[in-house]
């Protein structure tokens, strides 16, 4: 049965048509038009659909919207301040982290909202943090060290430059 | 040369703002390549291909001097983009923020052939090079008519021209174009990658280089981490519908009958798509065909061929997993003779050492992340495509083929997709798209659920090979003995066109070629590749196809012969290579790793603690690339756990476009090789395969990333021309994971993946 759904998404409220049982993501990528979070398993196994939701990271492909009536919810869209990145897209920019880029909201999505909780982690904790996200590309080091930056430590295993 | 024409559609008029069914507007910019007419409804521009032979076909120049390159190349995550974007940067004299890049679009690029291979900055680059010369003459010439003086007398920066000894005589390339189209003809022969454009160019020196050589920032980038950038998955068209597929239970099953109780109470639900054996559904909101889907048996873990609405034929025709050894040697092949050099037999006869082994590598998948995803709007005389396949214009024919209509009535809009790594599912599903849509009669967008992809993409074929070498009393190799099977990688069939009873249509399955290049200067060798077709399942080419696999049992076999020779792995190589290129980045890799000289440990005289330390080296020579790895390992000795700490790779692919992009590709071949080593195989039962999801088919986490990849890139300048760098590096590294393994324990691993439980299980047999 179609409802109307009330979320706020990045600052502002929509009210979304669609079935109460039916995943947050599509009425995000669907109903709202974002880009952000994407369909990559629908399973909870890689990471591509994270959004911020109150907060917490949760992967929006098995997050029923009935579970977000109400709630606040962040995108990779609503990262953005004043249509500037924020620090942590920035880092991502000036690593190059990225490259087909489809995993990367879930890569920036997860680690802000551990950074939000965690402003100085070590190498070890962004790994772990960043342990259920999955990329195919191998863009790995360079996420990491964008995660490094955006928290201030000395980008580090850079690589040795001829 | 001044024959120019106003410009209709193209360059600059394309930004513009696309307003979508939803009620939301995106502005795309120039670099995602969109169509938009002024009523907002996707352009068509059917009617064929753009004359190679004009300047426009490759080039706009805009009036705010902007300018926009056309390439029928495409972006497929390795920043190509952006690197082709400097080649032609740099021959116009032109800022390379101020260039834009088309990619891909039918009506609007021409086919330089489909983006694979490393074959793009190699075969598209000069191409676009001469065509860039060719427009920096035009534009001069034009400039020399404005100002009423010889050519010779003008300079050019930054696409401003000027008169030499003459301040304030000056022009923008933008001003001098006045938004006409440069129709003027600049020559080309030949097609797809053997095309010659502009021949008569006159080409920069490369020693004048200043935007070639340089890390210029990748121009995709800032919007895939904002998440303004557009993929093929994000593409909406007005009007249109959610398509899914449902795919038979066994993968050669027949469809019986279709029950569609309950589908009808959906929300959005349309109608189900049948044709023989294809199946599909259409429904008005993602969720609805989802639904749809599953009813008819589209889920995770079926229960069975017919326990869901979709009821199919009990089909068991695929061979057990663990014979498929047996079923890649059975087949009849076609043998290709990659070297033979004196007898081999005679040299294994009088051998004081002989040592043999069988390597063995499944079946792998490119597993990307985004399913595959395309759009289709099909009439009854036309048709049109969204697609983020690796060959647009080898699609559009394709497509014209499935559906019966002139391929100058098919046009594809190209957008970038989730990374493929090779043939992965985005040119079947526009099939699937095409097949719903024309069932419906309304523009159908398709995606795969990861059950679809993970099943469906075609694979990297599994491949056995045999070596055997000989080893005199002084502990010289004398001989060298390599066989392959090798199952196709170069399938171009479609699933759809198999379930709709047609399975040539568009494609071939081709034969499995031996993807090797044997370098080694031993005096009697035999190296033979017995070629196959399709062996169980679909495949395709996978990054590197067969020789990430050959590389393997090449560079560890090698690493046995050392072993058994009691030489250290490094000498015993460059005593029997000749190539320069590969000494260079051996040498190259040794020296930034500080390789110092030893036999293998093969576990012996090492640490004895819970990990167990190992160092192993590999190198490849890919389309004439050279890589050369080094790596160190540990081993849990109670687990069997391998990680990978350190990796050094030279790499000489001669003229570098852009660093940092190379480097980012070397990291992504490096992480994504050692996945494939240590995790990755499909597995599968007598009907189907059963590795469907991440967990099925794990690849590596975070967790499990090398401490540093160190990364040292040999003859980047002119020396050589612009090689491939998409691919080699992904050569080396089971050979080199296997080699330390080897060190750090003794055992051998020859059948990948490296997984814990098969490396635990070899250590406690030994």
């Amino acid at each position: 049965m179609v409802q109307a759904v009330k979320i706020n998404v990045n600052g502002a409220d929509h009210e979304v048509r669609a079935e109460p049982d039916s995943m947050l993501l599509y009425a995000l990528r669907d109903n709202l038009g974002l880009h952000g979070p994407k369909f990559g398993c629908g399973l909870s196994e890689c990471g591509a659909c994270t959004v911020i939701l109150d907060g917490v990271a949760v992967h929006s492909c098995v997050t029923p919207l009935a579970a977000a009536h109400g709630q606040k919810i962040v995108t990779l869209e609503g990262l953005s301040v004043d249509g500037k990145p924020n620090p942590l897209q920035a880092a991502f920019i000036e690593e190059q982290a990225a490259q087909c880029g489809y995993c990367i909201n879930g890569m920036i999505m997860t680690a802000q909202a551990f950074l939000d909780h965690h402003p100085k982690p070590n190498r070890d904790e962004i790994k772990q943090a960043l342990n259920n996200n999955l990329c195919r590309c191998g863009t790995h080091m360079r996420i990491v060290r964008a995660v490094e930056r955006a928290a201030g430590m000395a980008p580090a295993g850079a690589g040795a430059k001829p | 040369m001044n024959e120019m024409t106003p410009v209709v559609g193209r360059g600059i008029d394309r930004r513009g703002l696309f307003r979508l069914s939803g009620g939301l507007v995106v502005a795309f910019s120039l670099f995602g390549g969109a169509e938009a007419r002024a009523d907002g409804l996707p352009a068509t521009r059917l009617g064929g291909v753009p004359d190679a032979a004009k300047l426009s076909a490759w080039l706009a120049v805009h009036p705010d001097n902007t300018a926009t390159l056309f390439t029928g190349k495409v972006e497929v995550g390795t920043g190509v983009q952006t690197a082709l974007a400097q080649i032609a940067a740099e021959e116009l004299d032109f800022p390379v923020d101020r260039l834009s890049v088309v990619m891909g679009n039918t009506w609007e690029t021409v086919d330089q052939g489909p983006t694979y291979g490393s074959r793009t900055i190699r075969y598209a680059g000069p191409q676009i090079r001469h065509a860039a010369a060719a427009g920096r003459q035009v534009l001069l010439d034009l400039a020399a008519t404005h100002f009423k003086v010889p050519a010779e007398r003008l300079r050019v920066k930054d696409g401003v021209i000027s008169v030499s000894n003459a301040p304030g005589r000056t022009v923008t390339y933008g001003k001098l174009v006045a938004g006409k189209r440069l129709d003027m003809t600049i020559g080309a022969t030949g097609t797809s990658f053997a095309m010659k454009v502009a021949p008569q160019a006159k080409l920069k020196n490369p020693k004048d280089y200043t935007v070639v050589g340089t890390s210029v920032v990748r121009k995709d980038i800032p919007g895939k981490i904002t998440g303004a950038f557009t993929y093929i998955q994000d593409v909406k068209v007005p009007g249109m519908l959610h398509g899914r597929v449902v795919r038979p239970f066994g993968v050669q099953a027949k469809l019986l009958s279709v029950d569609e109780t309950g589908l009808q109470e959906i929300p959005g639900f349309v109608q189900v798509v049948r044709r023989e054996n294809f199946l599909g559904v259409v429904a008005t909101t993602e969720w609805g065909a989802i639904q749809a889907a599953a009813k008819l048996g589209s889920v995770l873990k079926p229960k069975g061929p017919t326990a869901y609405g979709a009821k199919w034929s009990d089909w068991n025709g695929l061979p057990a997993q663990d014979h498929i050894w047996q079923t890649v040697r059975d087949t009849s092949g076609t043998n290709t003779t990659v070297n033979e050099t004196g007898s081999v037999d005679v040299a294994l006869h009088g051998a004081a050492k002989v040592v043999k082994a069988t390597y063995r590598t499944p079946f792998q998948m490119h597993g990307s992340i985004g399913p595959s995803c395309a759009i289709a709007d099909v009439g009854k005389d036309r048709a049109t495509f969204w697609s983020g396949t690796q060959m647009p214009h080898t699609d559009r024919q394709v497509m014209a083929t499935l559906l019966g209509v002139p391929v100058d009535r098919v046009d594809v809009h190209w957008f970038e997709a989730s990374g493929a790594y090779g043939r992965n599912g985005l040119d079947q599903v526009v099939a699937d798209a095409a097949l719903m849509s024309q069932a419906v009669g309304k523009p159908v967008r398709v995606q795969w659920m990861r059950w679809d992809e993970h099943g469906w993409e075609p694979k990297g074929p599994p491949i056995a090979q045999d070596l055997a070498g000989a080893i005199d009393e002084h502990g010289n190799v004398t001989a060298w003995r390599h066989h392959m099977w090798i199952p196709t990688f170069l399938d171009t069939t479609l699933v759809a066109a198999q379930l709709i009873n047609q399975p040539n249509v568009g494609g071939s399955v081709g034969l499995g070629l031996p993807a090797i290049t044997y370098a080694y200067q031993f005096p009697n060798a035999d190296v033979t590749s017995h070629g196959e077709g399709r062996v169980a399942l679909r495949t395709s080419w996978l990054r590197s196809p067969a020789q990430f696999e050959t590389t393997y049992a090449m560079e560890a076999f090698i690493d046995e012969l050392a072993a058994s020779a009691g030489q250290d792995s490094l000498a015993l190589r460059l005593k029997y290579l000749k190539d320069e290129r590969a000494i260079g980045v051996l040498k190259a890799a040794a020296q930034a790793y500080g390789w110092e000289q030893r036999p293998t440990r093969a576990g012996k005289g090492n640490d004895q603690g819970k990990l167990a330390h190992g160092r192993g080296i590999a190198w490849a020579n890919r389309d004439d690339t050279r890589v050369a790895t080094i790596a160190d390992v540990t081993v849990d000795r109670a687990t069997g756990d391998i990680r990978v700490t350190r990796v050094v790779v030279a790499h000489d692919c001669g003229l570098v476009i852009n660093p940092d992009g190379l480097r980012n590709q070397i990291e992504g071949n490096v992480i994504q090789s050692i996945s494939r080593s240590l995790h990755e195989e499909v597995t599968f039962s007598t009907a189907r395969v059963t590795s469907l999801d991440w967990v099925g088919y794990p690849i590596l986490r975070f967790e499990e990333i090398p401490d540093r990849i160190d990364i040292v890139l040999v003859n980047p300048g002119d020396k050589y021309p612009a090689y491939g760098g998409g691919e080699p590096s992904t050569c080396p590294t089971a050979a080199v994971i296997s080699n330390a393994v080897f060190d750090a324990t003794g055992v051998r691993l020859r059948e990948i993946p490296f997984r814990s439980d098969r490396v635990k299980a070899l250590l406690t047999a030994a």
